[in-house]
């Protein structure tokens, strides 16, 4: 057993050592970038490019979109570089970024869009005109992508990235019980398409 | 419970968030209810699937020439002003370097400035020299950065006017030959840490101007 918990324990460590290595890395690179220098932005963007476009496509459904508000996000933070100061990694910074760059956008497109369209049922400015598909071929990607924007943000935060009600509850400037009301309401819609 | 009852504490029930009393009812419901056992199965179900998808997506494109465009448009007219003091740093570097082997090594020192870049066996030779292994990694780095950049730079040669081209050149000419001079010093004098400094210092700002020359050409 206490050869087993060394090996674990020898595993952690050079875990944590890898973890720290790579922090450190990120670091020279932000220090780097806050100086100026484009050529460790970049590579400080691929690094982290995919987290950015993923979350950037669940929250807005549209993968044009999704580029749009990648590179909208990363703009803003060659823009805002100055004030990471490492207390986190680098792409725990970038989260709040990108979810206030989804919701930013979000809302001057809803308002682009109240300008050339009835109002009269304001939810239709949350609905998505895709049904989703049948359980047999259930493409949750597409199901995600139809339901109302609210919910669907927090079963994205919270059943895909796996963060908590109060951590959405912050991110998202609302209350925690808001965060657990939407969520089932995004799971009722969501076990619904998967039984239709 | 009845099944409308269970419906309504399902979600906390797959989340763990129930306990004592409350959670013993949705079990016995449960245990007694198929049409509810499904409804969790398939809550479960879903949630795992859901688990299961990945965090991280690749574009379909290359988004990093938009964003670097957009930064760059932002920041022309910085680097437009500060073009203009390239030729006026890189003077300020050799009239530095200069006085100070003076000092340290005579007239012939000085005289060395106008030698021609040393060959890279030297210039290997020469930065091994340098005892301090903080500067000396600092060095590597730099140079590795400086080359970097210098590839960069070779990459778009085109898009710089030719008559700035001509400054630029002329201006790292006159950092690399600041360069070969403090190595061929270390060569000499291996444990000077003034020199060790100085070598470190002239590689930073090799790159320094690469950087803001590369930049400028991407801005334009």
């Amino acid at each position: 057993m206490e050869g087993l918990a060394g090996v674990a324990s020898g595993e952690v460590l050079i875990l944590m050592s890898e973890d720290h290595d790579r922090r450190a890395a990120e670091m020279r690179l932000v220090r780097a970038a806050q100086q100026g220098d484009l050529l460790a932005f970049e590579r400080l963007y691929r690094d982290n490019e995919r987290k950015v476009f993923g979350l950037c496509f669940r929250l807005s459904s549209d993968p044009a979109l999704a580029e749009e508000l990648t590179q909208e996000v990363f703009v803003r933070a060659w823009r805002k570089l100055s004030s990471f100061r490492g207390d986190s990694a680098f792409s725990s910074w970038l989260y709040p970024l990108t979810l206030n760059v989804a919701r930013s956008e979000h809302r001057s497109r809803a308002r682009r869009d109240a300008r050339v369209v009835a109002t009269e049922d304001p939810e239709r400015l949350e609905r998505t005109p895709r049904p989703p598909a049948p359980e047999a071929g259930f493409d949750l990607e597409k199901a995600i992508a139809a339901l109302p924007k609210g919910a669907r943000a927090v079963f994205v935060l919270h059943d895909v990235e796996g963060r908590t009600h109060e951590e959405i509850a912050a991110l998202l400037a609302i209350a925690p019980g808001t965060s657990k009301a939407q969520l089932f309401r995004a799971r009722r819609l969501l076990r619904e398409a998967l039984v239709s | 419970m009845t099944c409308h009852e269970l419906d309504e504490r399902l979600d906390d029930w797959v989340d763990g968030a129930l306990a004592g009393a409350e959670a013993q009812a949705v079990e016995s419901h449960l245990a007694g209810c198929a049409a509810c056992r499904e409804r969790e199965r398939q809550l479960r179900q879903l949630l795992a699937h859901a688990a299961a998808l990945p965090r991280s997506l690749a574009p379909q494109r290359d988004l990093w020439p938009g964003i670097a465009e957009r930064i760059e448009r932002g920041s022309a007219w910085s680097a437009w002003a500060s073009w203009h003091t390239l030729g006026i740093a890189a003077a300020a570097l050799v009239l530095g370097l200069a006085a100070f082997l003076w000092n340290d090594a005579g007239p012939r020192a000085v005289r060395t400035v106008a030698m021609p870049v040393a060959s890279p066996s030297l210039r290997a030779v020469a930065d091994t020299a340098v005892s301090d292994p903080v500067l000396a990694a600092a060095a590597r780095e730099y140079e590795a950065a400086a080359s970097a950049l210098l590839e960069a730079l070779q990459r778009r040669r085109g898009v710089l006017p030719p008559e700035d081209l001509a400054r630029v050149e002329a201006n790292l000419q006159v950092i690399d030959r600041a360069l070969e001079e403090v190595r061929q010093a270390l060569v000499k004098d291996p444990a000077s840490p003034e020199l060790n400094r100085m070598l470190v210092a002239t590689h930073r700002k090799k790159v320094d101007v690469l950087r803001r020359v590369v930049r400028l050409s991407t801005a334009l």
